[in-house]
C-alpha cells in the first residue's frame, strides 16, 4: 500500500503545472485546450534537446516554458475574432505540434538518463533530496499560479470564461486576455513535460497522448468531491488548486491500482476511459441537478 | 445648445433582410434627456441602441456623441460614455463571479473603496445586495440582479446610459419598483439616457421626449411639451 501511495504522489507531482493549466483553460477560461497535449510534448522535447545540446537546464527550462507560452498564443490567434472555434484551434495546434516537435527532437525519444538536468546532482545526493528539489519547484509554480488566481488578472481571465463579450463591452482588452490565458496555461503544460522527461528520464514523442482528457478528468474528479464542500467563494480559487491535486492523485491512484491488479495494459486506457466517462457524468448530472 | 447625441442619417441592413432594420433616421439627444424610444418588435428599437454600444455598425451615417463620431472611439472610450441594460442578466453581468467581483471589474483601479461602502451604496438600491456580496449574481433573483446591474452601471455615471427593456422580464410589482428607481436615478444624476420600452405609461410618467419607430423608420417625435397633453390610449395610437 505504501509503494502504491508513493508511486501515486511522484507521479501526481510532476502533472501538477498540467493540472493548474487545465485547470486555467477549462475551469477560468472555459475551453477545452487541446493543445495542451502538444506543449507537454514541446516542453519535454525543447528541454531535452536544449540540454543534450549542453545547454543550462535553467536556460533549457526556461525556453520549454517559452515555448508552450508560443504555442498557447498561436491557438489564442486562431481563434481570435471567432475565425477558428476555440476546440478545434486546440486540436489544430497540437496536430500541428507533432511535426514541429518531431523537428526540434530530430527522433522520436532522447534519453536523459546521462544528461545533466535541473535535478539530477539532487537525486544523485539522495532520493529524498532529489524529490523535494522536485517538490520545491513545483510549489513555486504552484505559490505563482495561486498568487494569479487572486489578482486582478486572474479575475479578468475568470471573467473572460465568463462572459468575454460583456468584458469587451466594459473596455477589456479581450484580446489580450485570450492570448494570457491560453499562453499561461501552455506554459505550464510544457513544465510539467519538462519536469516529466527529466524524472522518467526521457521525452518522448507520444508523451502527451491524452494529457488534456485525463487533466480534465482529473479535475472534474476533484472539483466534484472538494467544491460542494466550499460555500465561500473567497475560498474558491484554493479550492480549485486543491480539486486539481486531488483529481490528479486519484487518476494515478487507480491507474497504479489498476496495474496491481495485473490488468492487461492493451486495456488500461479502455478501463481509464470508462472510469473518465463516469466521472463527467455523474458530475454533470450532479450540475444539472444543482 | 449642441446636442449631446446625434443620429444623422443612419441606415441599418443585414444582409439576410429585404427591408433594413433602420433606414436614414435623424434624431438628436440633449444631456441630460430621458429619450423613451417605442415602437413595435421589430421596429428597430434595439438595433438603435446596438449601434452606439458597438455591437452592429452602421452601414449609412453617423452616430455624432459630443462631437466625435462615435466609430473614431476606442472601445474603452466607448465603455466609458456608453452603458447599456437589456433584460437579460448576461448581458448586464457575470453570473458566475460575486457581486463584489463584478464590482471590482468596473471598479477604477485608483479607487479604494471598502466593502462597507459598497454594501451601503448597494443597500440603496436593494437591501438584499448588502448582505450579499459574496453570492454569486447567478443566485441572486430577477429584481436583485437588474438593481445591481443598474447601481453598478451607474457607479460611475456614464454620459448617456442605454436600457433595452431592462424591465421586461420581471414581475409587474418588481418591474414598476426598478423603473421608477431608475427614473430617479438617472434624473438625479443628471444621467443621459435612452429607453427603449412597450410599456406607454412608462413612457408617458419617466420619459422626457419620446421617438416612435416603424418598421425601421421615425414614425414620430413627442416633444417634453407636447407629451403632457397625451393619455396612454393616445400615445399607443400614435405611435403603434
Amino acid at each position: 500500500m505504501i509503494a502504491l501511495l508513493l508511486a501515486t504522489l511522484t507521479q501526481s507531482l510532476t502533472l501538477i503545472p498540467l493540472a493548474l493549466g487545465i485547470n486555467l483553460s477549462y475551469t477560468l477560461l472555459r475551453a477545452t485546450d487541446m493543445t495542451i497535449d502538444g506543449s507537454f510534448v514541446l516542453g519535454a522535447g525543447v528541454f531535452a534537446q536544449l540540454v543534450t545540446m549542453g545547454i543550462s537546464p535553467y536556460i533549457a527550462f526556461l525556453a520549454a516554458l517559452a515555448c508552450g507560452a508560443i504555442a498557447g498564443a498561436f491557438t489564442a490567434f486562431l481563434q481570435n475574432g471567432g475565425k477558428v472555434d476555440p476546440l478545434l484551434a486546440g486540436i489544430l495546434t497540437s496536430f500541428i505540434l507533432y511535426s514541429v516537435n518531431m523537428a526540434i527532437m530530430g527522433r522520436p525519444n532522447i534519453n536523459l538518463l546521462s544528461t545533466p538536468t535541473l535535478f539530477s546532482a539532487a537525486f544523485a545526493h539522495s532520493l529524498t533530496l532529489g524529490w523535494l528539489s522536485v517538490a520545491l519547484l513545483i510549489g513555486l509554480l504552484v505559490v505563482a499560479f495561486y498568487a494569479l488566481l487572486q489578482s486582478r488578472l486572474g479575475l479578468c481571465l475568470r471573467a473572460f470564461g465568463d462572459n468575454a463579450m460583456l468584458l469587451s463591452r466594459q473596455g477589456y482588452n479581450v484580446t489580450t486576455l485570450r492570448f494570457t490565458g491560453f499562453g499561461l496555461n501552455n506554459l505550464l503544460a510544457a513544465a510539467s513535460g519538462a519536469i516529466t522527461a527529466q524524472i522518467i528520464g526521457y521525452a518522448d514523442i507520444g508523451m502527451g497522448v491524452g494529457m488534456t482528457l485525463i487533466g480534465i478528468g482529473a479535475i472534474v474528479l476533484g472539483q466534484h468531491l472538494i467544491l460542494p464542500f466550499v460555500k465561500k467563494h473567497y475560498l474558491r480559487a484554493g479550492s480549485e488548486l486543491l480539486a486539481a491535486f486531488i483529481g490528479i492523485a486519484l487518476y494515478f491512484f487507480i491507474l497504479n491500482g489498476l496495474l496491481r491488479f495485473n490488468i492487461n495494459p492493451i486495456y488500461l486506457k479502455l478501463l481509464l476511459g470508462v472510469l473518465l466517462a463516469l466521472f463527467l457524468r455523474t458530475a454533470t448530472q450532479k450540475a444539472s441537478l444543482t | 445648445m449642441t446636442p449631446l447625441l446625434q443620429f444623422e442619417n443612419i441606415t441599418l441592413r443585414h444582409p439576410s433582410l429585404e427591408r433594413p432594420i433602420l433606414l436614414d433616421i435623424n434624431y438628436s439627444v440633449q444631456k441630460g434627456d430621458c429619450v423613451v424610444v417605442l415602437g413595435a418588435n421589430g421596429s428597430g428599437k434595439s438595433s438603435l441602441l446596438k449601434l452606439l454600444d458597438g455591437r452592429y455598425r452602421t452601414n449609412a451615417g453617423k452616430i455624432i456623441l459630443k462631437n466625435k463620431n462615435i466609430l473614431s472611439l476606442s472601445a474603452r472610450a466607448r465603455a466609458h460614455c456608453i452603458h447599456t441594460l437589456t433584460q437579460n442578466a448576461q448581458d448586464n453581468l457575470f453570473l458566475n463571479l460575486t457581486i463584489f467581483e463584478n464590482y471590482q471589474l468596473i471598479q477604477k483601479r485608483n479607487k479604494a473603496d471598502t466593502i462597507d461602502s459598497l454594501a451601503d451604496y448597494l443597500y440603496s438600491f436593494n437591501p438584499n445586495l448588502a448582505t450579499k456580496l459574496d453570492v454569486l449574481v447567478a443566485r441572486l433573483s430577477g429584481g436583485e440582479q437588474q438593481a445591481l446591474a443598474l447601481a453598478l452601471a451607474v457607479l460611475y455615471p456614464p454620459e448617456i446610459l442605454l436600457l433595452d427593456e431592462h424591465t421586461s422580464a420581471l414581475d409587474p410589482k418588481t418591474a414598476e419598483h426598478l423603473m421608477a428607481l431608475t427614473a430617479r436615478i438617472i434624473h438625479e444624476r443628471h444621467i443621459t439616457a435612452l429607453l427603449t420600452t412597450h410599456n406607454v405609461n412608462h413612457a408617458l410618467a419617466y420619459g422626457d421626449r419620446i421617438l416612435a419607430l416603424k418598421e425601421g423608420l421615425v414614425h414620430d417625435c413627442i416633444e417634453r411639451n407636447d407629451k403632457q397633453n397625451l393619455t396612454a390610449e393616445m400615445l399607443m395610437a400614435r405611435c403603434y
